[in-house]
């Protein structure tokens, strides 16, 4: 007897082949994708009760295509598909490939540059990932009918786009990838983020970031940035039972109760860093994976090593330039030569229009105005940081850090 | 039926007026609101907003509408978060709006959800 979440398993890993044998025998991918789903609901129904069977692939993919054929019969959908067949048009001959993983191909589809970004993140976690538009829904916190206009609106642009259900051209391949990777790494940010809130967690969508990346990887095993996003990943969700207290309070790396880190995770994180770092093309996944590495290899805050930190981020800064790796090299840069060292390189980000609308560059600087122990100028940072984050458990955590440095406490001051 | 309960107020004012101490038990008062609201089963929706001074502000000038900085009202008389709660009574918002003032002591609005007409 197959449990209830072993047939979830099974079924969200079937889902992508199964769409993909199905766009290849018949086309036309938004109403292949609309019969999936509806098969996979049958299955969850009749498996549990009644086990699963012999061939789960080809029960579903039997099933799916009776959907589609009821579809077509009825007559607002053969006109729709009179409207509509022409712009989808697909190599077919499916049955000559039979061992082709089309997920790749369809994680291509759902990425598709024509889509906006909400659009791609909701159509690769349908369709890729098996999820309901329900449970898709309640990870973004939207109604599941705004999510369903959506999913439909995604499939309608891909359509428009006159996109076929092919791997990208070689020559645009690369750029496509790195649609890819974005959204991916926006699925395990928008469930990350969360998890820091009083009462949500949406670990569910880390962990379905973390499988998908995980597929990715099996598909691309050599390249290097596929397997860097996945160590990201797994070493920044390794630090996440620690990462907010009790009440749901943000817990900076720094105070972090490491005994609370998921080891499995950090090993599995750090052997990929080590396998793929100096084998490939680096690039900024890799470097920040590794980055994360040297944190949680750290038995203590104090431990860290900051100059190997430093070095990183500085090739970091070469490799893939912007405004937050300079806020972070600042940070770095802190730590190894002191404070002043590092409030002189935010002094660089002051005229960057980038800045002026995060809260991140003050936050920042409360923070080395604090360790180089100047208490006013630090609270007056930490404040403008806190009414300008649209993040409440980070307002909080600023709030907190500048009401706890009122001028009684300045007997606490320290020189660096 | 449903209430939206509003709450006003920016940071720079609390920052000036509040201890370390208020805020940490604000920080917690507001958590166990939450809490209690979904154990009652009349928590509907509840949304904390970004600084008022953070607003923008879309007015009509010359026949074209143009987005100017800062919030409709003053920032300290601004939206600072609200609450949709379904309960069974006016009385029953109320007492929920009376705890909120109680402990933030400045206004809490109650505003009734429009609704459609009833069946008979």
């Amino acid at each position: 007897m197959t449990s209830k979440t072993g047939i979830e398993d099974l079924l969200r890993e079937l889902a992508p082949q199964v769409l993909g044998t199905l766009v290849r025998r018949y086309g036309q991918f938004d109403a292949c994708e609309d019969a999936v789903q509806e098969a996979s609901l049958a299955a969850g129904v009749q498996w549990t009760g009644g086990g699963v069977p012999a061939n789960p692939r080809s029960w579903l993919v039997t099933v799916a295509s009776r959907r589609l054929v009821d579809e077509w019969r009825s007559e607002s959908a053969r006109r729709r598909r009179e409207a509509t067949t022409a712009a989808m048009e697909v190599v077919p001959a499916p049955d000559q490939l039979p061992d082709r993983d089309d997920t790749l191909t369809l994680l291509f589809l759902c990425c598709h540059p024509a889509l906006s970004v909400p659009s791609q993140l909701a159509l690769t976690l349908r369709a890729v990932g098996g999820l309901t538009t329900g449970e898709i829904a309640k990870a973004f916190l939207v109604p599941e009918a705004t999510m369903a206009q959506r999913i439909s609106r995604a499939k309608q642009r891909i359509r428009d786009a006159g996109a076929r259900f092919d791997l990208p051209p070689e020559q645009e391949r690369a750029e496509r990838l790195r649609v890819v990777l974005h959204v991916l790494y926006l699925v395990f940010n928008e469930g990350y983020a969360a998890t820091a809130g009083p009462g949500v967690t949406r670990a569910d969508l880390t962990t379905e970031a973390i499988r998908l990346t995980r597929l990715l990887h099996r598909l691309m095993p050599a390249d290097g940035e596929v397997a860097g996003l996945l160590a990201l990943m797994l070493l920044t969700d390794a630090r996440r039972a620690a990462r907010a207290d009790e009440d749901g309070s943000l817990v900076p790396l720094a105070k972090q109760r490491r005994e609370l880190w998921n080891l499995a995770q950090i090993d599995e994180g750090v052997s990929l860093v080590t396998e793929t770092l100096g084998t490939t093309a680096i690039g900024p996944y890799q470097l920040q994976a590794a980055i994360a590495a040297i944190h949680d290899e750290a038995p203590t805050a104090e431990t860290t090593d900051w100059p190997q930190i430093l070095a990183l981020y500085e090739v970091l800064e070469r490799v893939s330039p912007g405004p937050v790796v300079t806020l972070n090299r600042a940070v770095a840069v802190a730590m190894v030569h002191g404070p002043r060292a590092g409030l002189a390189i935010l002094g660089t980000l002051e005229d960057d229009d980038r800045m002026t609308h995060t809260h991140r560059l003050d936050a920042v600087r409360g923070h080395l105005l604090e360790l180089a122990g100047d208490v006013d100028a630090a609270r007056d940072a930490y404040r403008r940081a806190a009414t300008r984050t649209a993040s409440l458990p980070e307002r909080r955590y600023l709030t907190l850090q500048a009401a706890g440095l009122e001028p009684a406490a300045s007997p606490n001051l320290r020189e660096e | 039926m449903k209430y939206m309960v509003m709450m006003f107020g920016d940071q720079a004012t609390m920052m000036e007026t509040r201890s370390l101490d208020w805020i940490k038990e604000m920080i917690e008062f507001m958590t166990q609101v939450d809490v209690d609201l979904k154990e009652w089963g009349e928590h509907v929706f509840d949304a904390g907003l970004a600084d008022a001074t953070q607003a923008k502000t879309v007015v009509i000038k010359d026949g074209i509408p143009v987005p100017t900085d800062g919030p409709f009202a003053e920032s300290k008389e601004s939206l600072a978060g609200y609450w949709i709660i379904d309960v069974e009574d006016e009385s029953r918002a109320l007492e929920f709006a009376s705890k909120i003032v109680a402990f933030i002591e400045g206004p809490v609005e109650v505003r009734q959800v429009m609704d459609a007409p009833p069946e008979f």
